[in-house]
């Protein structure tokens, strides 16, 4: 920024200077042409000798080379009189010939030369008038004052940028240590610790946001792998720790083949348990990459909820609960049938897994502008406030002793289904059991 | 039955061979997919095993190549990669049935009967009979020693598919992707829950027991 401001102010500078010597000259060349004017009107009325008055020069006066030099180098200007091509007065120089006003390089080697203003002019039929005038001082006056003004200023300025960048450079440099040092310090405790720095320029002021709302992001997901991988381990631990005593058991039964036999079922259902538990996850990542989209066709819902409700009635009576269907016809959705079967399915279970043994349970599907609204619910007794910001989490157990069977899995598939169908879903408040709205949209 | 397994991993290979050796079923082993596809096309089997995820060859590509030149030996994939569109993938590519990893051996053996014995049980079977029970496929009329049973949709369609295979083991899965049309496993018994009513009608009016629990396995009709 600063050395943008610079380079304008320095380019500013010299644009001015060059206005105003370009308007001294241009004064100096319409001042030379009046004077010139002025002389041929005086040659014409009163012949040569007017002139050498005016120009307050001897007759027969010719100057030589060096005396031409110090003329010039007095800011006089030198003439040249030819009568018949013949030098009578002036110097001896070959001036430049322009039949206007002009400005020209005189060079007399060794780089010296003049910068002139140079005209020629026919006084009559035999004398010719050569003038040449190097630049007036005010031109060389103001120039020299220009030169150096811009000079000093270009000067003063690099070096307030270079003082500005060598203050701002050190704390910037002090800034960043800073940031460094305190980094290495969250490694150590990345989710409680944050990032702060004593510095007032942006760029580090937004380092420090965003580097902040990233550790709030692996916090957050640190803490998800972290309740997964407990939920993991008790999901895995209980049936695996029942199975080596399973293994235990048939060491001491060995020979009694009924008792081995009781004993192979069990350890099988509780490894199946455990296989259940890695197809659920695997199924959940499966879900969660959004690979089953390309698959997505228009669904009759209404159908497919009336197709599960009919097979899941006898699992909700045998259980003591009723399951009340209430479906409009032809509710269409984008998506998954056997993805969104689960979605029902899961909330089924759940609904057969914690409402009370006598719950009524219900579905529901309506249309609504551009989605179909689907409603899942039990009469209660609904899942505690602390657990219903967490229930769509991976292996979050509101049964924190685990008896029940499953993994904690079941509604994070419905989460995860609703997501890949664009569906909102949500747990509505203030029920007396668990609600669930889903709202699939009825097109892609 | 004369079994082809095409699978690399050892211990998968000789778990189905020595199940399928006591079930007294000839069994061939070959562990890359090449082999697979030459031991297909030069001898008969009856069904063919394929590994999905082979050395050097997806399974999923040596049986497009079958299929391409003209073997129409059933085949069952088994593959670790559990989802639908895989299994949709498989069944495209020209397999007749996928199995995933792990599996249970009875379901595998369930589901390789079910393979060998389609040919004879046709579409154009109308009428399927056992032990006085009679399901009418055309009408989907079922009556036991000419009593009508009233059975509904999902009851119908399981006892259908259980008529199918007399005396052979029909899974819990099998049922589900089947008659549920589902890829997943439901925790709950939903399964069960419909066998059982379905016996309560188809059986226990009567004396005989013709739909039988295989505990932890499946069901099977018969009239022993």
């Amino acid at each position: 920024m600063s050395a943008v401001a610079t380079i304008l102010v320095v380019c500013a500078i010299s644009i001015v200077s060059l206005i105003v010597l370009s308007a001294i000259d241009a004064n100096q060349q319409t001042e030379l042409t009046e004077y010139l004017d002025e002389v041929k009107l005086r040659y014409e009325e009163d012949g040569i000798d007017s002139i050498l008055e005016e120009l307050d020069l001897e007759p027969q006066t010719l100057w030589d080379r060096k005396e031409s030099f110090e003329r010039l180098n007095e800011h006089d200007a030198i003439f040249a009189l030819f009568i018949d091509d013949e030098l009578i007065l002036g110097t001896e120089l070959t001036l430049p010939a322009s039949s206007d006003v002009r400005w020209q390089t005189l060079d007399f080697g060794s780089n010296q030369s003049f910068k002139l203003l140079t005209l020629t002019i026919q006084l009559d039929e035999q004398q010719l008038l050569s003038i040449a005038q190097p630049v007036s001082y005010e031109h060389e006056f103001t120039s020299s004052i220009l030169v150096r003004f811009g000079i000093i200023l270009s000067c003063i300025l690099a070096l307030s940028c270079f003082i500005y960048f060598l203050i701002a450079g050190g704390n910037s440099k002090k800034a960043t240590q800073q940031i460094v040092a305190r980094l290495s310090e969250i490694g150590q405790s990345p989710d409680t610790a944050r990032l702060s720095v004593d510095s007032k320029i942006e760029l580090h002021k937004d380092i420090v946001h965003a580097t902040n709302e990233m550790l709030d992001q692996i916090t957050f997901l640190h803490g998800r792998a972290k309740t997964m991988s407990v939920g993991i381990a008790h999901d895995l631990k209980t049936p695996l720790s029942r199975v080596a005593n399973r293994l235990q058991c048939m060491r001491q039964d060995l020979g009694d083949n009924n008792a081995i036999d009781a004993h192979i079922t069990r350890a099988s259902e509780d490894l199946n348990a455990v296989i259940t538990t890695f197809n659920n996850l695997v199924r959940l990542n499966s879900i969660e990459s959004g690979k089953h989209k390309n698959n997505f066709i228009q669904i009759n819902l209404s159908e497919l909820i009336t197709d599960l409700a009919l097979s899941y009635q006898p699992v909700f009576e045998d259980s003591g609960r009723v399951l009340e269907l209430s479906a409009v016809d032809n509710v269409y959705c984008f998506g998954d049938s056997d993805l969104l079967s689960q979605l029902i399915c899961n909330l089924f279970e759940n609904a057969l897994e914690y409402s009370h043994s006598t719950a009524n349970v219900w579905i529901r599907l309506q249309s609504h502008t551009g989605s179909a609204l689907l409603q899942v619910g039990d009469d209660g007794p609904g899942i505690s406030l602390q657990d219903q910001p967490h229930i769509f989490e991976r292996f979050y157990r509101a049964d924190v002793s685990r008896s029940k069977p499953g993994n904690g899995l079941g509604l994070s598939i419905v989460k995860a289904i609703c997501d890949v169908h664009d569906a909102q879903l949500c747990l509505l408040p203030d029920q007396t059991g668990a609600v669930f709205n889903i709202e699939v949209p009825i097109s892609n | 039955m004369n079994v082809l397994i095409v699978e690399d991993d050892m211990d998968t290979a000789s778990f189905i061979k020595k199940g399928l050796v006591q079930q007294g079923e000839s069994v061939q082993h070959v562990a890359s997919a090449s082999e697979g596809m030459i031991v297909a096309s030069s001898s008969e089997f009856d069904v063919i095993i394929f590994d999905r995820l082979l050395p050097n060859m997806d399974g999923l590509d040596a049986v497009k190549v079958l299929r391409a030149s003209n073997i129409t030996t059933p085949i069952i994939m088994l593959t670790a990669l559990g989802d639908t569109a895989d299994r949709v993938a498989g069944l495209d590519a020209g397999a007749d049935d996928y199995l995933v990893k792990p599996f249970d051996f009875s379901e595998l053996y369930a589901r390789l009967k079910a393979l060998t014995r389609r040919k004879p049980i046709s579409q154009s079977t109308m009428s399927l009979s056992l032990g006085g029970l009679v399901v009418e496929r055309t009408s989907r009329k079922v009556t036991r020693d000419g009593q009508v049973i009233d059975l509904n949709t999902k009851e119908y369609q399981i006892l259908e598919f259980l008529m199918q295979s007399p005396g052979q083991l029909v899974t819990k899965t099998m049922l589900l992707e089947k008659v549920w049309g589902f890829n997943f496993d439901p925790k709950t018994s939903l399964v069960q829950t419909h066998v059982s009513r379905l016996r309560n009608k188809v059986d226990k009016p009567f004396n005989i027991e013709l739909i039988k629990t295989v505990r932890g396995c499946g069901y099977i009709i018969s009239n022993d």
